[in-house]
């Protein structure tokens, strides 16, 4: 407690007035009896120590003499901003709005009033989430209609992966109405109500798209600034890019998540009817769907036949072959067994807790 | 970790969390105007930029953790239109000097707009967004980063369907996130108030009332008039009796209290002091006693009771809690309380049309035989009645009055929420299931970054400016 007692732990204006002229004397007010103040005799440093009555901590001890009057209870200025902004601004922000996103106001630069959720960051944005009439639709054009993903995304913008988890999450949901698991209904209820939502009319229906579905990953080898100098007469294409930029890139046209879209725009500017161009369409995204399928499939197989497993009651002990000199050039391959010179092993230090850098979606059982 | 002040008001830090003082401190917040004077060092810069950043992202992480997870690669994407792509096949882009032909710049235009750009600096501290705590608190499953750390830690989060222990667990795409539902309401739904709070069998005197409240239930006595045959609902004199006691005996001792305060009062003070303390105690027992009567007759009597009857018994509860909270406040005093109370009191009108004065009955009796009877079974209520029943029941199902919950029923979410309700878009969340999809890694489009940051552009710059040295 440094400096003359402040007005809001003293009793009244009349000891803060008396206070600050006495700040400029080196006389600071210890006590007060029925509105005069008592100089203090002691050096400040003492005062200091003692119980002031400008303490707060000396408030009980004042209550119980007769001849002071009640102090004001303490707070903090920053607590009683707080206390108001409670009853003000702060009331408006304590329920939801029925139907409808409560974010924090702010002002762009030509003084409109925005909503967001950081008023700071105009680059953030609260984005749409599809309701749950829009999913249940989506999960009913999959495993009722037996459309594919693809399919099912680009008739109602949503993005590929968004569609498989989507039908994924409402798998886990039906599962858990048939065994007669309780839904947290008013939980979802109430979030539903609070973010900005989207739903759709029907399948059939022209929709919105909600989200853009053809999204291309920027490459780190794309990133890169080049000087590629080549004759003024070539067609220098966008497959041509993707070599300069390296050896092994695919053109954009096969990058994205949609080529058979593409395809479909370039039948329809070659001039073919629209149910046609759509029905080719149909056909590729099932093809695709399929083949990669059937990659995953290949895939595990050969997992399967490479792994050696034997079940004891406890454990599944799994095998597989390695050859203990495939290091590599340098001898610190990645995927080489084993102890290797000069690369240090954490296997066993101490404290070291085993966090798995992944957990297999199928397999646990 | 422990004994770090996570809100202050003095000193505000933003923080990944629904706390209503983080909120008064993003509700004040203003620019923090960074490297818009030359009183600072570039590094003096960086170094408050990121200060400020990292007291929202992770805050719990260490910043040797987190430098180790930071990565200068900055994910973003590009929408590529179809139809353009098939009309074109960028050849177009390879014109004239090499970075397509160029257009002739349009001098008379009124305004020029400025280019967006794509704000990869706002992806700065996109790696943390990957952690599997920081995920089931955007996923709004937990109201704090801190709490969906604890969640993972007890075991109630499930990555694919195995408990994973490991707050710091990267999730990778297309990885499931489960947390067990009651969890989540119960971090996200009102914490279990005082009128929540069952009675006890032994204690306080609101206990014992109740104690004998249901054995006079159980004896088939009138809570109201104390007289067997019939019951409280269907009482002549409910609201005159007991009820009206309560508040009376509450009303007799404010009078009583400001009397006493007004004796101890000392004329000669120059500064007014503040009102003495005033005992509450007995007009909270008499709201308390009320809200259980209330409870104990919608419980018991729901059948006999008209769907009218109890919305308002239920709205009465719903009032009477706001009203007891006040009542333990220090500014509260027992008039107001009681006359409030009285009010409210005499708004519910839980007398029937049939048990009404014999009087008036008899009369009705008489002159008109077509008033409708209140309805004995299901089959007597009207369409409209019957749906509003129905819903009712379906509301009641799903979100039942269970005092076994370690959250307040029927669930509510918590206060000072909804202003922190966001998805991002890399995640797809599933409410029902309490359970999310993590689709891919945030990712930065023109004009927009997926990183929830509460700073723009030039702060994160200058973060992420901070974690590139020596890098």
């Amino acid at each position: 407690m440094a400096g003359p007692p402040r007005s809001r732990d003293t009793v009244s204006g009349f000891l803060d007035f008396a206070s600050r002229r006495n700040k400029k004397f080196g006389v600071r007010v210890v006590g007060v009896k029925e509105g005069i103040a008592y100089p203090a005799l002691l050096p400040s440093s003492c005062q200091d120590r003692t119980n002031l009555i400008s303490s707060r901590f000396s408030l009980r001890a004042q209550l119980s003499q007769p001849w002071t009057t009640q102090s004001r209870t303490y707070m903090a200025r920053h607590r009683r901003d707080f206390i108001k902004w409670t009853r003000g601004p702060g009331k408006l922000l304590k329920e939801p709005r029925p139907d409808q996103t409560n974010y924090l106001e702010t002002k762009d630069s030509k003084g409109n009033m925005l909503k967001r959720p950081f008023p700071l960051n105009p680059e953030f944005k609260s984005e749409a989430v599809l309701d749950d009439k829009a999913r249940e639709m989506i999960w009913e054009e999959v495993m009722r209609k037996g459309k594919t993903i693809k399919q099912v995304s680009a008739e109602l913008g949503v993005d590929i992966t968004r569609v498989a988890a989507i039908v994924r999450l409402k798998e886990v949901e039906k599962d858990w109405i048939s065994k007669g698991k309780k839904l947290a209904t008013p939980y979802c209820k109430a979030i539903l109500s609070m973010v900005p939502t989207k739903s759709f009319k029907s399948a059939e229906q022209q929709n919105v798209p909600f989200e853009p579905i053809n999204e291309l990953h920027i490459h780190a080898s794309t990133m890169k600034q080049i000087f590629w100098p080549t004759s003024e007469s070539r067609h220098f294409t966008r497959a041509d890019a993707a070599k300069a930029f390296h050896k092994d890139m695919l053109p954009a046209d096969e990058r994205v998540p949609h080529p058979e879209l593409l395809q479909m725009e370039k039948s329809l500017l070659e001039g073919k009817s629209v149910w046609e161009a759509k029905a080719e369409f149909m056909d590729a995204a099932e093809k695709s769907e399929r083949n990669a399928a059937e990659r995953q499939m290949r895939r595990a197989m050969a997992e399967d036949s490479a792994t050696r497993k034997f079940n004891t009651e406890r454990f599944e002990f799994r095998f597989k072959e390695f050859n203990s000199e495939d290091v590599g050039r340098d001898g610190r391959r990645k995927k080489a067994v084993g102890w290797k010179y000069g690369m240090p092993s954490y296997d066993r230090m101490k404290g070291a807790i085993k966090i798995p850098t992944k957990v297999p979606q199928i397999g646990w059982s | 970790m422990r004994g770090k002040r996570l809100h202050a008001l003095k000193r505000p830090k933003l923080r990944q969390s629904w706390n209503k003082y983080n909120l008064y401190n993003f509700w004040r917040q203003r620019d923090p105007k960074i490297g818009l004077k030359d009183d600072e060092t570039f590094f003096q810069q960086k170094w408050r930029a990121k200060g400020l950043l990292r007291s929202y992202h992770g805050e719990h992480v260490r910043e040797r953790d987190w430098e180790r997870m930071f990565s200068r690669r900055l994910l973003s994407v590009a929408n590529m239109d179809a139809r353009y792509m098939a009309e074109w096949d960028g050849s177009e882009q390879a014109a004239g000097r090499g970075s397509g032909q160029d257009k002739r710049p349009n001098w008379n235009a009124p305004d020029v707009k400025p280019m967006t750009l794509t704000p990869y600096m706002n992806m700065a501290f996109a790696p943390l967004e990957r952690r599997l705590d920081v995920a089931v608190f955007r996923a709004l499953f937990a109201s704090s980063a801190r709490q969906a750390r604890g969640m993972c830690v007890h075991g109630h989060v499930k990555v694919n369907g195995k408990v994973t222990p490991h707050p710091t667990y990267k999730l990778n795409p297309g990885d499931m996130i489960s947390v067990n539902p009651d969890i989540v309401m119960f971090a996200t739904g009102r914490p279990k108030g005082k009128a929540y709070v069952e009675p006890t069998p032994s204690g306080t005197a609101s206990a014992a009332k109740n104690k004998k409240l249901r054995e006079l239930y159980e004896r088939g006595v009138c809570y109201a008039c104390r007289k067997p045959g019939h019951l409280a609902a269907h009482c002549p004199g409910a609201g005159a009796s007991e009820q009206e006691l309560s508040v009376a005996e509450a009303e007799s001792d404010a009078t009583v209290s400001a009397q006493q305060a007004a004796a101890e009062q000392d004329p000669d003070t120059t500064d007014a002091p503040e009102a003495p303390v005033e005992d509450m105690k007995p007009t909270r027992e008499a709201i308390q006693s009320l809200m259980s009567q209330a409870k104990l007759v919608l419980a018991a009597e729901a059948p006999t009771l008209k769907v009218k009857q109890k919305r308002d018994l239920r709205s009465f509860i719903k009032q009477a809690k706001p009203l007891l909270s006040r009542a333990g406040r220090p500014s509260a005093t027992p008039s107001d309380i009681a006359s409030e109370l009285t009010k409210m009191v005499s708004e519910l009108n839980l007398v029937d049309i049939s048990n009404d004065t014999q009087e008036a009955a008899a009369q009705e009796a008489a002159s008109s035989s077509e008033t409708r009877e209140p309805p004995k079974s299901i089959d007597d209520l009207t369409t409209d009645e019957r749906k509003a029943l129905e819903r009712l029941i379906r509301e009641e199902e799903e979100n039942p009055i269970d005092p076994s919950k370690p959250y307040a029923t029927p669930w509510r979410p918590r206060s000072y929420m909804a202003p922190f309700a966001f998805i991002p878009k890399y995640l797809e969340v599933n409410q029902n299931v309490c359970s999310a999809v993590y689709l891919r890694h945030p990712v930065a489009r023109v004009g927009r970054a997926e990183v929830p940051t509460p700073y723009g552009y030039r702060i994160n710059q200058l973060a992420f400016n901070w974690y590139l040295r020596r890098r």
